[in-house]
């Protein structure tokens, strides 16, 4: 179905877009490097392949002029999800565009703002990117070759959403949301988050995941010695 | 939509000065060797490093700048209500500690922020976002957007029975449910709160004048959500949708990451609240960029007000600042208005009335092709000058032929004005144009002379049994005959006007037609031009009268007329 699959794009589009978010958020400050540059790259084209597949997905039945009422207004409502997505997508990419050619990596005299931020985000990026791990492979000046390609990225997602202004006319005002105030604190279930191609893999790379589980297992180890020492104090006795 | 950081009207984003040397201040405070002591923050099993003392910083800008600390107190506080530092223990006073006494800098308190945040790249803080930010808040806290300590409200705002009966109430005094919109009391109750279960909310004019009431009543988290919420209702989904993805993408960093990251979240839209004023009025926050900076500083100087004064602050200073925007909207709605209302011509029609003249006079401008005899510059004969006098017996041709491209030109022209008044003397309304040269000598006469002036002009023109009665309509005469009782420059403009349009309109055709005119045509000059003496070894003679149009090919082009005698005035045709 058509609908469905468009859903499930919109939701890796969705999930894409707040990784970004969440990458950009850490430029200049004490946990930038070349492996976040790297990140920053691969989420945001394929933040940009979403969109593409989306737009191509989305705009035939717009178009479509003999569709009905109702699942006209299912897809305008995925259409303005869809262009709000893209324009938050746009504003943090120029963020870091900003932030980027303020912060050179390599350069001797600008230290980076020491914020108390540490360790890597290679979870937050292998969640947008559905994968299980990254791989960082990047050369020396992989920042100022990136911040060009970056512009030339910026210019490509402002036409795009130029052009879908254009060829699709839907009144913003007049879609009705489907979530109510609050419905964030509803259980996450009901909002049937399914990323492409099936489940998500959860990264449980963390460091203190690390440690609980270990705690988790010396604890159940401890509990079992004990058991099996009264065990043994039972039958002696 | 969300307004996103791409720049309004075109302009490129320039840096505010002050908030560039803030920046560059805070830089050099980044330094691993001169830079402010960096220690540890231990929470209960996270450690997270780059924390602050106020009392370091102070001292740090002492020593560097060799400021007084009073003044460095005050660059601290500056820095921290901009958002470069933020205080750890109490996020909402954006102080470097106040300033009662110096010595509570011991406390531990601040941390550098990320740039993102950083409040010189000012992006306009898009509602969208803003939006985003609360339905985290709302998540993380289970639904409680106030703080504990605060006092609640009741908020008169419409809540949806459907959603008030899935919540259930709250066991513990600190949480609220948002959905039935009831805030339970709190222990530390205002004083207003416990005179009446009186709704007030976002809207202060509905109470009292005089009546205090706390801050956070209308800058109060829970009330921008509800106001976001119906403002920005259609892109409700993508709010939700992007709130939890985000929530659960910080999941995958480490405790202490997430921590920081929250914190820098919240000072940033601490900092960057919607104005008072705005939200009150229900006005669009994303406004035009020359709005921005009326909000920036009205946010900004009632921050640092209210920040001075305390919590509490009376209505009046509020109602001033409520005052200034009403009037300010007011104005510029009158402004636009009368922007709508002027005359507009079309470019289209613009250009083509300007080629047209071009075309007209292009044969006539000396420029442009050339002053017959000869260019007085040139040949240092001012016989151009001679023939073209303001009363001359004899015009030239190119004269005659300017009459006929306006009747103000022919006006203008006291040549032409006497043979058109020679021509309406045979048509016997020569006083037409007598009065209408009265007229003009009134306009542009000595002051002293204007009463002696109209009274002539009255008897001679517009009395009832007058000599040279002129003929003008009814409403016109009236309203001349009663601004006469009290004349003035300007009294007889509406008779002149009249009088001068009918002249345009009737006579000036009829003249143009006549035979008079004809005979003028065939009787002006065209004098020839002169041909320059030059020495006989010059290859190309050069033209006395060059026309700066054709200067880069008038070389064989020009016809060379006979040498007639460079003095001779009324050269023959």
């Amino acid at each position: 179905m058509a609908k469905e699959e468009c859903k499930a794009l919109l939701d890796a589009l969705n999930k894409a877009t707040a990784c970004y978010h969440h990458l950009v958020l850490t430029i200049g400050g004490s946990a930038d490097s070349q492996n976040l540059r790297e990140e920053l790259q691969k989420t945001r084209q394929k933040a940009q392949e979403l969109a593409v597949a989306i737009r191509a997905r989305l705009t035939p039945p717009l178009r479509d002029r003999g569709l009905g009422a109702e699942e006209r207004a299912e897809f305008e409502r995925l259409w303005v999800a869809f262009s709000g997505c893209l324009e938050l997508l746009e504003a943090d990419m120029r963020r870091a565009l900003a932030l980027g050619t303020e912060f050179p990596l390599h350069a001797p005299r600008r230290p980076l703002v020491r914020t108390g931020v540490e360790g890597g985000a290679s979870g937050v990026a292998a969640r947008a990117l559905s994968a299980r791990s990254l791989r960082h492979e990047g050369e020396r000046d992989f920042d100022v070759e990136d911040l060009h390609q970056l512009e030339r990225e910026i210019l490509k997602v402002g036409e795009m959403i130029q052009d879908m202004e254009m060829k699709v006319n839907v009144p913003r005002w007049t879609v009705q949301a489907r979530q109510t105030a609050g419905a964030e604190l509803l259980s996450s279930a009901s909002a049937g988050v399914s990323s492409v191609g099936g489940v998500s893999v959860q990264q449980r790379m963390g460091p203190c995941d690390l440690s609980k589980a270990l705690a988790a297992t010396i604890f159940s180890a401890v509990l079992l010695a004990a058991v099996a020492l009264a065990v043994c104090v039972a039958k002696l006795s | 939509m969300a307004a996103g950081p791409a720049p309004l009207g075109g302009h490129p984003r320039a840096q505010k000065p002050h908030l560039s040397k803030m920046e560059r201040v805070v830089v050099s405070m980044q330094d691993p060797d001169q830079g402010v002591k960096m220690q540890s923050q231990r929470l209960l099993i996270t450690v997270i490093p780059h924390a602050v003392t106020g009392n370091d910083v102070v001292e740090w800008l002492i020593q560097k700048y060799c400021i007084a600390e009073d003044e460095a107190l005050h660059l601290g506080t500056l820095l921290v209500q901009h958002g470069y530092l933020y205080p750890l223990r109490d996020p909402r006073r954006l102080l470097l500690r106040p300033d009662e006494t110096p010595y509570r800098f011991q406390v531990r308190l601040n941390w550098e922020q990320t740039p993102y945040f950083w409040m010189s790249t000012l992006w306009p803080a898009a509602e969208l976002d803003y939006a985003i930010y609360l339905a985290k808040k709302n998540i993380r806290k289970q639904g409680a957007l106030v703080d504990h300590e605060k006092v609640g409200y009741h908020h008169p705002s419409p809540a949806t029975p459907a959603e008030s009966s899935q919540r259930n109430p709250s066991p513990t005094s600190g949480a609220h449910s948002p959905g039935s919109k009831l805030i339970q009391m709190h222990k530390h109750t205002h004083p207003i709160e416990g005179v009446s279960e009186g709704r007030w909310g976002v809207h202060p004019p509905e109470l009292g004048v005089g009546k205090s009431f706390p801050l956070e009543t209308f800058n109060h988290p829970q009330a921008h959500y509800d106001q976001l919420h119906r403002k920005i209702n259609h892109t409700w989904d993508l709010v939700v949708m992007q709130a939890r993805e985000q929530l659960r993408a910080a999941k995958q960093r480490r405790k202490g990451d997430r921590l920081v990251i929250a914190c820098q979240e919240q000072t940033y839209w601490l900092v960057n609240r919607p104005p008072v004023s705005l939200l009150l009025e229900g006005g669009s926050w994303t406004a035009e960029k020359s709005l921005q900076g009326q909000c920036v500083s009205l946010r900004c100087s009632l921050r640092t007000c209210l920040l001075t004064l305390g919590k509490d602050v009376s209505f009046e200073i509020l109602a001033k600042f409520l005052t200034k925007t009403v009037d300010f909207y007011k104005r510029r709605i009158e402004c636009c208005r009368k922007a709508l209302g002027r005359t507009r011509v079309k470019s289209s029609v613009c250009l083509e009335a300007y080629l047209k003249f071009s075309s007209q006079r292009g044969p006539h401008d000396p420029l442009l092709s050339g002053c017959l005899p000869s260019n007085p510059w040139v040949t240092d004969d001012d016989t151009y000058w001679a023939m073209n006098a303001p009363s001359v017996a004899v015009p030239t041709k190119l004269r005659v032929e300017q009459w006929a491209f306006s009747f103000r030109e022919l006006l203008e022209d006291p040549v032409g004005r006497a043979h058109f008044m020679d021509f309406l003397q045979t048509e016997f309304s020569a006083e037409n144009l007598s009065f209408w040269e009265a007229c003009e000598e009134l306009r542009h006469g000595g002051q002293a002379q204007v009463p002696a002036l109209v009274d002539a002009v009255y008897q001679q023109f517009l009395a009832p049994g007058a000599a040279r009665w002129v003929n003008i309509d009814s409403r016109t005469m009236e309203r001349t005959l009663e601004g006469l009782g009290r004349p003035h420059r300007h009294v007889l403009d509406d008779a002149q006007l009249h009088i001068y349009m009918l002249m345009k309109k009737d006579s000036y055709p009829r003249f143009l037609k006549s035979d008079l005119y004809k005979d003028l045509l065939a009787e002006a000059v065209v004098p020839l031009e002169t041909k320059r003496r030059v020495f006989p070894f010059m290859w190309k003679p050069r033209h006395s009268s060059p026309s700066l149009a054709l200067l880069p090919t008038s070389t064989s082009g020009e016809p060379e007329a006979a040498a007639g005698s460079p003095g001779g005035g009324d050269g023959e045709t």
